[in-house]
């Protein structure tokens, strides 16, 4: 499943992903933001897997937030334009 | 604590022979490293290719960015760099691509926005002397009434921020869009219409040769900012030959976000 958002005055979000007995798996977060450090992008993934596929989008954003470190910067992407992707990935995949 | 101002710094800068599309990334690394170590004095390298290439961005997905059949059809190296933001596609001389690298009290305190508007300005100044009133469009575009002209990539490594940027000077539209997959909505951004066969907003607003107008950015940074000519010493030189090879040639880091 594949959904996009492009984040008002921010850059676009793209989230991969399968979900499994109803929960996320195999969650890949990409785009072409900006984030410090890097490997932020792998909290942020690990954030989302196995997250319930019902999950609403304060919920994701809450647990995105929650997994990433005061350290972490993001330019042109938030916690709640990934889970806007997330809910966008999981309804494209409902409707095929 | 105050920021330092650009003239506090000894500018180098460095360009040199066309350098193969994985050593560009590794030097990236490599003169962030010595610029935040103090080895070396604050840098503007003006890339050189030898060879085609799609350049795409830390936190890009490589199937989702990149058409890998065409890319292999028109002999296009695909290659991840350090830092986020956009795929560029790049032929020898279709570009103008540099770097900045500076320590990090250039920007110290300032956010995202106010630091990519001030790595900007000098060749915003640049590109007004050539004629093209352009200006920092956020987040990280450098446009012109016509459309965008550029896009930027900033990150701050260590000790060291890393501002590095491409302009567009003579784009095949046709071939990009062949290896890179743009949506609709993207295709606005990158400053074409879909008929269009070119993007050329360098070299046709400014009427000038590609080395022309990279004289004028260089003359334009040296007279706001000073700037000595140096060269890669070759000890960084080895080091970035080895990371290339052990980095940005494989396919652990090219397809890292698959």
């Amino acid at each position: 499943m594949h959904g996009e958002y492009k984040m008002p005055g921010g850059k676009l979000v793209v989230v991969d992903l399968d979900v499994h007995a109803g929960r996320l798996c195999r969650v890949q977060v990409s785009g072409d933001f900006f984030l410090e450090p890097d490997r932020a992008l792998r909290d942020i993934n690990a954030a989302l897997e196995g997250r319930s596929a019902s999950a609403d989008e304060a919920t994701l954003a809450f647990a995105i937030q929650s997994a990433l470190s005061a350290d972490v910067l993001m330019y042109g992407i938030s916690p709640e334009a990934i889970a806007v992707a997330v809910r966008r990935a999981l309804h494209e995949g409902a409707q095929a | 604590m105050s920021r330092s101002e650009w003239s506090a710094h000894g500018w180098e800068l460095i360009h040199q022979d066309p350098q193969p599309p994985a050593l560009h990334m590794a030097l990236d690394q490599v003169l962030a490293d010595e610029v935040a170590a103090g080895r070396r004095a604050p840098t503007l390298r003006i890339w050189e290719w030898a060879s085609p290439a799609v350049v795409i961005g830390r936190f890009q997905s490589l199937r989702n960015e990149v058409d890998l059949d065409g890319a292999r059809r028109h002999g296009i190296e695909v290659v991840r760099r350090i830092s986020g933001g956009g795929a560029m596609f790049i032929e020898p001389g279709n570009t103008i691509t540099y770097s900045i690298y500076a320590p990090l009290g250039l920007v110290e305190g300032l956010s995202f926005q106010e630091s990519y508007a001030l790595m900007d300005a000098w060749v915003i100044e640049a590109l007004r002397e050539l004629g093209i009133e352009a200006w920092y469009q956020p987040l990280n575009d450098i446009a012109s009434a016509a459309g965008k002209i550029g896009g930027a990539a900033q990150m701050r490594h260590a000790g060291a921020v890393l501002h590095h940027v491409t302009m567009a000077y003579d784009i095949d539209a046709a071939k990009m869009l062949d290896v890179l997959r743009i949506g609709r909505e993207k295709l606005s951004d990158k400053g074409t219409a879909s008929a269009a066969k070119r993007v050329d907003p360098l070299r046709s607003q400014t009427g000038l040769p590609r080395e022309a107008v990279i004289q004028r950015m260089i003359d334009t940074f040296r007279r706001l900012h000073g700037l000595r000519d140096g060269a890669l010493t070759p000890d960084e030189l080895a080091r970035a030959r080895e990371l290339a090879a052990n980095k940005f040639h494989k396919q652990e880091w090219t397809a890292e976000v698959p």
